[in-house]
């Protein structure tokens, strides 16, 4: 049987950088392929280079069932049989499943060009059972369930196009899903393998690559590092492999016996988007996570906190009350939020390191009515040294060519630079690498040794396992139970999230 | 970019980095270009090009469109537009007209006009932040509102202000220091204000913000409605100043007086936004675009180009503006 894939010497030099230094790779049909590596090790560009979007250096070599890759265009890799979905998934959210799925492919009509709808939404609805997943494909993806778009996005790609379909590539498929919601994922992969297609996804999440993958390749500063069977490979051989250092022993003893303050922040009765009630207290210099499933209410608690939008309720920070819906006297009060989804809720992506860092009190460096840059440059200087972020020193560089992880740190830095009494964390290492995640969960620990009262929420269980004291589960809008101290582990606060009355609606 | 980014090559005997001599092609290739019409039209028409009256020319015609674009620049900084800057000039202009044929003192014919601008921005904040009306269509509905409300003041004719009558009133635009009129010196100052505020001031930093990321800028505490109004008033003060300047200097203000200045004060603000600080809209560039437009469409005048080359080259102008920023967010993107 001829490999679904086959690579040989590829390499991409972008300016001087070598991107992709001379990389050879075989994927089988039916086999499962994680591609890991830190932000910037190649894994982008080689996929880049499949769908066509890059012209690899002269050299490359690219056959796809034994059919020669010919460079040129995305329709070209289309026709040769690889199919991808990309982390954002291409989905139009106010269409149905029908109409995202006819995009790639078109309708199927009648002679008079009219759509056969009865026939296209029949074809639509075949092709998510085959991948295990019945879907009112007549509401708009928006309405769906994140699992469930991915599903659609899976479906359109797996749809006949005129060609075999040879290697289905996935980009972070599971990166912002609930855990029930990413094993529903796994199966479906394995659907789409059992049927002989091969799959390649890339993956910063390495339970996934675990539950999911058949072999792993690892890449690292542009070049081959290694594949292996996923069989008989530990986490911590697999981030060594990865950032090619032993990663620091974090000593959770030294957590447990952080003294911790006075209470600071206290929530009383809150209520606001899926959250019914919740009360909570954080003391200074403690770290509090928050975990759930979607729709737990987990993913609003930061937001009403911080005072982000409509609340009921309470919350209090060192006994004077936050309004609701006003950012602007939360941080008077010494509230920080660093939202979920970056892009969207923090980043000014065309503007400088230095804007981005000081938006929150521009004035800071001003003197007699002029913004004084010199002195603005050393202050924000100091902050991108502190965090690491690189390039270093850059605070002219435009946040746009940072890579995630850093464009993470510069949001953190904007917030520490504020000395926050309370500091409020939504996903705080979505979409970043295992270096830059490492520091981010160090600057955690240094924050709540310097007092103070910080608030996680996450869907990275590992990640909350590995900086909070307390853990408080998110149920139906309620706190349904708090982890302390060795009752953190990412096994029980996955138990607890999905929890024994997950399944009964009286509870 | 300026920076030779000088990324450590993984094999340096590989690949030689390349140098690359920058002449600022990217920040000013609007200045390139000024420079290439000056030498054509110089070598075209050369005694009616090159002087000093030409010169002179040029400024004094565009002191209000440069004021009218300054302003302008605020809300689309804030991520706004305002297509109401004409209308709030006609209307300021014929009411100033109107309460100076009544007699009603310069200091309240020229206030009213400036309160009316305040007015003007406060009801473009009001349809665009309380009721949530995108601001292209918002300001479009307000420009109508206002061609109606000019209609009104001025009865549907011109406000014609005799050089006798209004002497001193005429000479606050054209009265002429070192032989350029007042009205570049005004819009001098607003460019040297307006430029402050952008570069230097907490403000500044705030409008950018507001447009390049409202939800972000609003979760780091900037007060985002408020931007956006305090943007509109700006523009529309400064709208109805241009007004005050454009009666002055015409002696005349008429329910049209405005409809020449909507799309060139757009063409600058766009087109600088290619330049000096590409990817944003900013005051150096706004300048450079309108001396780019001017020196263009003078020349093909003087030239004997017909005179609606002046629609012509500012709507392709504005095109090719938008197309140029279009490439460089792809670029930067």
């Amino acid at each position: 049987m001829t490999t679904a894939l086959t690579v040989r010497h590829a390499s991409k030099i972008f300016g001087v950088q070598k991107a992709l230094d001379d990389v050879s790779i075989d994927v089988e049909p039916g086999e499962v392929r994680a591609l890991v590596g830190q932000n910037g090790c190649g894994k982008s560009t080689l996929i880049k280079i499949l769908a066509g979007f890059h012209a690899p250096e002269a050299g490359t070599e690219v056959t796809v069932g034994g059919v020669e890759l010919p460079f040129e265009a995305p329709v070209a890799s289309e026709s040769v049989g690889l199919r991808f979905v990309h982390q954002d998934l291409g989905l139009v959210g106010n269409l149905d499943a029908v109409d995202n799925m006819a995009m790639g492919q078109g309708y199927i009509t009648n002679p008079l060009k009219t759509i056969r709808w009865r026939k296209e939404r029949a074809a639509a609805r075949e092709a998510l059972t085959a991948l295990g997943y019945d879907i009112n494909v007549r509401v708009p993806v928006a309405g769906l369930q994140m699992s469930e778009r991915t599903a659609v996005a899976i479906a359109r790609a797996m749809s006949d196009r005129g060609s075999d379909v040879k290697m289905l590539i996935l980009d972070e498929p599971t990166a912002n899903l609930p855990n029930a919601e990413a094993q529903r994922l796994y199966q479906l992969v394995r659907k789409v393998a059992d049927s002989g297609v091969a799959v390649l996804f890339v993956s910063h999440h390495f339970d996934e690559v675990f539950e999911m993958a058949d072999s792993v390749t690892v890449l690292r500063d542009g070049k081959h590092i290694v594949t292996r069977p996923v069989e008989g490979l530990t986490e911590d051989e697999l981030i060594e492999l990865v950032i090619g250092r032993t990663l620091e022993e974090h000593n959770k003893d030294s957590a447990d016996a952080r003294e911790h303050g006075l209470e600071i922040l206290t929530l009383s009765e809150v209520s606001g988007g899926s959250v019914v009630s919740m009360d909570l207290s954080v003391h200074r210099g403690e770290v509090v996570g928050v975990a759930g499933i979607t729709g737990s209410g987990r993913e609003q608690v930061a937001g009403l906190v911080f005072g982000g939008m409509e609340r009921g309720g309470v919350i209090s920070v060192d006994g004077k009350v936050l309004p609701q819906n006003r950012p602007d006297i939360s941080i008077e009060r010494g509230v920080a939020l660093v939202p979920a989804e970056r892009h969207a809720n923090a980043s000014l992506i065309d503007q400088t390191l230095r804007e981005n860092i000081t938006l929150v009190d521009p004035g800071r460096h001003m003197t007699m009515g002029i913004l004084r840059r010199r002195p603005e440059r050393a202050d924000v200087r100091i902050w991108l040294d502190r965090l690491t972020v690189k390039p270093g020193g850059e605070t002219e560089y435009t946040m746009s060519q940072l890579s995630g992880g850093n464009q993470q740190k510069v949001i953190l830095a904007r917030w520490l630079r504020q000395e926050p009494e309370v500091l409020i964390l939504d996903e705080p290492t979505q979409g970043v690498d295992v270096g830059a995640k490492a520091d981010i969960h160090k600057l955690i620990d240094e924050a709540a040794a310097q007092g103070s009262a910080v608030l996680v929420c996450s869907t990275d269980h590992e990640e909350l396992v590995r900086v909070c004291d307390r853990v408080v589960i998110m149920r139906r809008g309620k706190v349904a139970g708090i982890l302390r101290g060795h009752e953190i582990t990412a096994d029980n606060i996955t138990a607890a999230t999905i929890g024994r009355d997950a399944a009964d609606p009286a509870a | 970019m300026t920076d030779v980014q000088t990324a450590p090559a993984p094999d340096s005997a590989a690949v030689k980095p390349k140098r690359r001599i920058n002449l600022g092609f990217d920040k000013y290739s609007g200045i390139y270009v000024w420079a290439v019409l000056v030498i054509i039209f110089s070598l075209w028409i050369p005694d009616l090009f090159l002087s000093w009256d030409n010169f002179k020319t040029i400024l004094s015609f565009q002191a209000i469109s440069t004021i009218v674009a300054l302003g302008l620049i605020v809300p689309v900084a804030a991520g706004a537009f305002d297509l109401t800057i004409a209308g709030a000039l006609t209307v300021s202009a014929c009411f100033t007209g109107w309460a100076l044929l009544n007699h009603k003192g310069v200091i309240f014919a020229c206030g009213g006009a400036l309160l009316i601008g305040v007015l003007i921005g406060l009801a473009n904040a009001l349809v665009v932040v309380k009721f949530k009306v995108d601001s292209f269509i918002g300001t479009l509905g307000m420009s109508s509102i206002l061609a109606a409300v000019a209609y009104m003041i001025s009865g549907g004719g011109q406000l014609v202000l005799s050089e006798e009558g209004y002497g001193p009133f005429l000479q606050f635009a054209r009265q002429q220091w070192f032989g350029i009129s007042a009205s570049v010196y005004y819009a001098g100052v607003l460019a040297v204000i307006i430029w402050w505020v952008l570069e230097y001031t907490p403000g500044g930093r705030y409008l950018y913000a507001v447009g390049g990321n409202p939800v972000a800028a609003r979760l780091a505490g900037v007060k985002v409605g408020r931007i956006i109004t305090v943007s509109f008033i700006a523009s529309a003060v400064v709208a109805s100043f241009a007004g005050i300047v454009y009666l002055s200097q015409n002696a005349n203000g008429a329910p049209d007086s405005g409809v020449n200045y909507l799309l060139p004060a757009f063409s600058a603000v766009f087109l600088g936004a290619t330049q000096i600080r590409p990817g944003r809209v900013n005051v150096l560039g706004t300048l450079v675009a309108i001396l780019l437009l001017a020196t263009g469409v003078t020349g093909l005048q003087l030239a004997g180009a017909p005179t609606y080359v002046t629609q012509l080259f500012n709507g392709a102008a504005l095109i090719i503006a938008m197309a140029l920023a279009a490439r460089t967010a792809r670029r930067r993107g």
